[in-house]
């Protein structure tokens, strides 16, 4: 009898230990299996930590191998210059991702979602080792190749009296000769004034009125672009832009506000340094007196202390080009060509 | 011993006949089911911009009419947040800078809330909002039956005290 | 009264004197509560995808409030992990006394000054102040939870028994405070069959089982309060005189023995927190969840300091001042303070139906986290059972305010008849129903308070 219960005794002894530690210890262990499978990189918003770890390394042609985890709100993944779509990263939920990097270099990767008003700190670097070949040389982007200081003023005295349009600038069928305003370069390098005023200058163009002029700039800036390249920008503008320079364009976004009426040293705060405004892309004062040329070095280079980011790594140069060209049509009507 | 007597009076539980019962039964059917007509208005189109923010709504509490079509422009502020409306189980997701349009007819009446449908924190669970659409009938039947349930049990007493 | 003896039926007697099917439960139980300390502190700090936070909040939460303590009372404390470790060292066994005097510990006696439910009314109550953070936060919920065995283990080495249980546990007081209402009780057949039982193996143990861990004599019990349901003396009885009965629920509430001022604060803390969270926590207030979130903050203070004067002063406050307008109006100059103590228990079936009607709040609508939960404990990826992924879904949205109005209302017509019954006990021969009206009407306000606040 009392051996019998004392067997008993140790059989459910024994049935507890495996059944209460058994358990625990099953899934540290599968735990330490599963490393072996990928590298965690945690997502945080960026006052928390932003990437973990922010460094990767991988060979050139090895697969890279991520399990990416957020541990507070949805986050996004996407490496700079590529093409590839952005993977979310929702909280709680592993995404896994693996990159395979043909060309040894410097990668950025970012996340794609805005977690604050930092989100767009949030990014770290990929290093790809191999035998580098060429040596990379990249062309230096136009607002260097043609002078063009990004910081200096350029509002210009413009009065419109209705928004031009590309459409009734077509319909006005003016010839403007092809080596005066239809090569690239010169589109880039000029502003929609400095073209207005050269229009205005033309013998042809003293018979029309100002508002024509201007719809003929709508049209010839038009005649730059693509629908396609439009509606990219307008997708990449309210991923990356609208939150701070607004849906409309106004400068209004809804992080537009931590410097609206706040005085600078209490705006500081949340970005870590003294912000400004963001730019109003429908103010014709001040986006009439602006080449593309500026626009795109804007954009690649950043606010240099404003608040806006730069984003020469994360966009390829199509993608900077086609925000340049959504941005128009804060100012033109009709621009797309159809 | 008057534990004891006590402890017999109470093995009674309901003291009144069951024409009490039935009539409380009548008045509790009639304020469960009788028919308030809402003031009639006519339908319209409304839309009502909501600001997200962890961890609450901007405005918190919307009215609308029944039959209204009702856009909620949902904006967040900070990070991802996303929009679920109990009852009519609804929901849309909304990104800074990217505005969010929940539309649908406000055919059900009553007080429904919205929560948040994307993990934005500590407190995402409790990120509550209320929509109203025409006057809370569900709050008023149960005030009623809250001022009835307590008429009722103090008033089924009465007999009681005459046995005793 | 009518009662049924449960015993009655063999299976039950098997699966409830046997001691296999309660270890593997506790067991079972123990091993799910350390994967929550587990969970809480390696795992993901998402709370809505941690095992810790859905287990315990959703899963545990809503099996205790809604099914355990309404139908079994005490029932969860018959396996609850966290005073396991303790009691099986004390012991020094697992499955059934062997020998006497094995075990460990001092089995000091508790002091008889902190022989009340005072310690758990604070115990809960700061578990109550720092409760937004503990039930969203996995890391802060894996403290508290390896901090309540830690203590439980620490308390059965000093002290007798389940000191813990009865003394300590946060959760302990309310369970018994809202056992009372349970249909089910264990009680003894017949008091004279204990009366000449010379021993009494059911408080000091013999071979079958254990002394009543919750150190009660089953032969005086009138309450299930401190009854633990564990079943020990069930084990331990030689005349078979332990009866499990299936009863009119709620009958405790009438027994006029056993009413104490601790468990009457006990109801107003319970009811009190229970309309707090569904204003912090229910209502579209964010500043106020910020506040109750940010502990230590200068706004978290005035929350704190708003939640204590509204449980323990207002709700109270107002309640004595209603008592003792009765009281005034009652032959035979009763004490306002006792009447206050004897018609607080009244307030047990409406502040249960409180809780109810808040948890369906959360519960139905986040529930659907468990099944992503379960098959990604840690949210490492894993996919035990292929719903990891599965996206969260409110469940009954339409219906749940309709449930929750109906849950009050029953709680308040409950709490009514008992308010009449009370206030006929000693004053029988005079009884006048609408005697009782400033508690009535308070039962009321507060059940309306509830209503806008959950359903409105």
């Amino acid at each position: 009898m009392a051996t019998r219960r004392i067997r008993a005794e140790w059989i459910a002894r024994m049935l507890v230990l495996v059944l209460v530690f058994g358990l625990s210890a099953m899934a540290l262990a599968s735990r330490w299996i599963n490393r072996s499978q990928g590298i965690d990189v945690h997502a945080r918003m960026p006052e928390a930590g932003g990437w973990s770890p922010t460094i990767l390394n991988v060979d050139v042609g090895e697969p890279l191998n991520l399990r990416l985890i957020s541990d507070d709100v949805v986050h996004g993944f996407a490496v700079g210059q590529s093409n590839q779509p952005p993977v979310d990263i929702l909280p709680g939920k592993v995404a896994e991702v693996s990159l395979t990097f043909d060309d040894p270099g410097t990668y950025t990767f970012f996340c794609t979602r805005w977690c604050g008003p930092n989100h767009w700190r949030m990014r770290g670097t990929i290093e790809v080792n191999g035998p580098l070949d060429i040596p990379e040389t990249s062309d230096p982007p136009p607002y260097l190749t043609l002078g063009i200081d990004l910081d200096s003023p350029h509002e210009v005295p413009v009065d419109l009296v209705r928004r031009p349009s590309a459409k009734r600038g077509a319909a006005l069928d003016f010839d403007i000769s092809e080596e005066d305003y239809l090569t690239h370069d010169h589109y880039l390098s000029l502003s929609p004034y400095d073209t207005w005023l050269a229009v205005k200058g033309l013998p042809e163009g003293s018979q029309l009125s100002d508002s024509e002029i201007w719809d003929i700039v709508a049209w010839r800036w038009a005649s730059n672009t693509t629908s396609e390249a439009i509606s990219t920008g307008e997708e990449l503008y309210a991923q990356n832009c609208a939150a701070c320079h607004g849906q409309t364009g106004k400068g209004n976004g809804v992080f537009a506000r931590l410097v609206e009426g706040d005085t600078p040293a209490d705006s500081s705060s949340d970005f870590g340094h003294k912000i400004v405004a963001p730019t109003d892309f429908t103010d014709p004062i001040h986006m009439l007196g602006a080449a593309p040329a500026r626009l795109h070095g804007k954009i690649l280079r950043g606010g240099m202390g404003t608040g806006m980011p730069s984003w020469g790594q994360i966009f390829t140069e199509d993608q900077i080009w086609a925000i340049v060209d959504y941005l128009w049509t804060f100012q033109f009507l009709n621009t797309n060509k159809e | 011993m008057r534990h004891k007597q006590t402890r017999k009076q109470i093995i009674e539980i309901f003291p009144r006949q069951s024409w009490f019962w039935s009539l409380i039964g009548v008045v509790s059917l009639g304020i469960v089911f009788v028919p308030i007509p809402s003031t009639f208005s006519q339908p319209v189109e409304k839309t009502l911009r909501v600001e997200a923010s962890t961890f609450e709504f901007t405005p918190a509490v919307l009215s609308v009419n029944p039959g209204d079509l009702v856009t909620i422009e949902l904006n967040s502020t900070d990070v991802v947040h996303g929009l679920y409306l109990d009852g009519y189980d609804i929901q849309i997701t909304a990104q800074p800078g990217q505005t969010a349009y929940l539309k649908f007819v406000a055919d059900a009446r009553g007080t429904f809330r919205f929560r948040c449908s994307v993990s934005c924190g500590a407190l995402h669970p409790f990120m509550i909002g209320k929509l109203k659409v025409g006057p809370d009938l569900l709050l008023w039947r149960g005030v009623g039956m809250a001022v009835l349930a307590a008429l009722a049990a103090v008033w089924s007493f009465h007999s009681w005290s005459a046995i005793t | 009264m009518v009662r049924y003896n449960l015993i009655q039926i063999p299976v039950l007697r098997t699966l409830l004197t046997n001691r296999w099917p309660q270890l593997i439960i506790r067991a079972l139980a123990l091993a799910g509560f350390l994967l929550a300390i587990l969970a809480g502190f390696v795992g993901t700090p998402v709370g809505n995808r941690n095992f810790a936070i859905i287990m315990v909040w959703i899963a545990w939460w809503a099996l205790l409030i809604m099914v355990a303590v309404p139908l079994f009372g005490r029932g969860w404390c018959s396996i609850c992990p966290i005073p396991i470790p303790g009691e099986w060292l004390q012991n020094g066994t697992i499955l059934g006394p062997l020998k006497k005097k094995s075990g460990f510990g001092l089995k000091m006696r508790w002091p008889n000054k902190f022989r009340n439910i005072w310690l758990q009314n604070v115990a809960f109550t700061v578990l109550a102040l720092f409760s937004i953070v503990i039930l969203t936060q996995p890391r802060i919920t894996g403290i508290v939870l390896l901090a309540l065995i830690l203590i439980a283990v620490g308390t059965s080495f000093i002290f007798e028994r389940r000191t813990f249980c009865r003394y300590l546990c946060p959760v302990g007081g309310f369970i018994g405070l809202y056992s009372q209402v349970s249909p089910i009780e264990v009680r003894v057949r017949d008091t004279s069959v204990c009366a000449g039982h010379k021993v009494k193996t059911c408080y000091t143990g013999n071979e079958d089982g254990y002394g009543c861990p919750w150190g009660i004599f089953p032969g005086g019990m009138v309450k299930n309060t401190n009854c633990g349901t564990c079943m020990e003396c069930l084990r331990t009885c030689p005349y078979d005189n332990i009866a499990v009965n299936l009863r009119p629920p709620g009958t405790d509430l009438l027994q006029l023995r056993g009413r104490k001022l601790d468990e009457a604060f006990k109801a107003f803390i319970m009811l009190g927190s229970a309309v707090v969270y569904s204003v912090v926590l229910i209502g579209p207030w964010g500043a106020l969840k910020t506040a109750a979130f940010a502990v230590g903050s200068f706004a978290w203070w005035g929350y704190a300091l708003s939640f204590l004067a509204f449980v323990y002063l207002l709700l109270p406050g107002i309640f004595y001042l209603a008592v003792r307008f009765i009281s005034q109006n009652v032959p035979g100059k009763r004490k306002p303070l006792r009447m206050f103590t004897e018609y607080a228990y009244a307030l047990v079936p409406l502040g249960l139906a409180a809780w109810i009607a808040f948890s369906l709040s959360f519960i139905f609508t986040n529930v659907s986290y468990l099944w992503s939960v379960l098959s990604d404990p840690f949210s490492w990826g894993w996919n035990l059972f292929g719903a990891a992924n599965s996206s969260w879904t409110p469940y009954f949205s339409k219906y749940v305010p309709a449930v929750q109005v109906l849950v009050l209302i029953v709680g308040l017509f409950w709490s009514i008849t008992v308010i009449q019954r009370i206030s006929g006990e000693r004053t029988l021969s005079e009884y006048k129903p609408w005697r009782t009206w400033p508690v009535v009407a308070y039962s009321a306000f507060v059940t309306v308070g509830l209503l806008w606040l959950l359903v409105g």
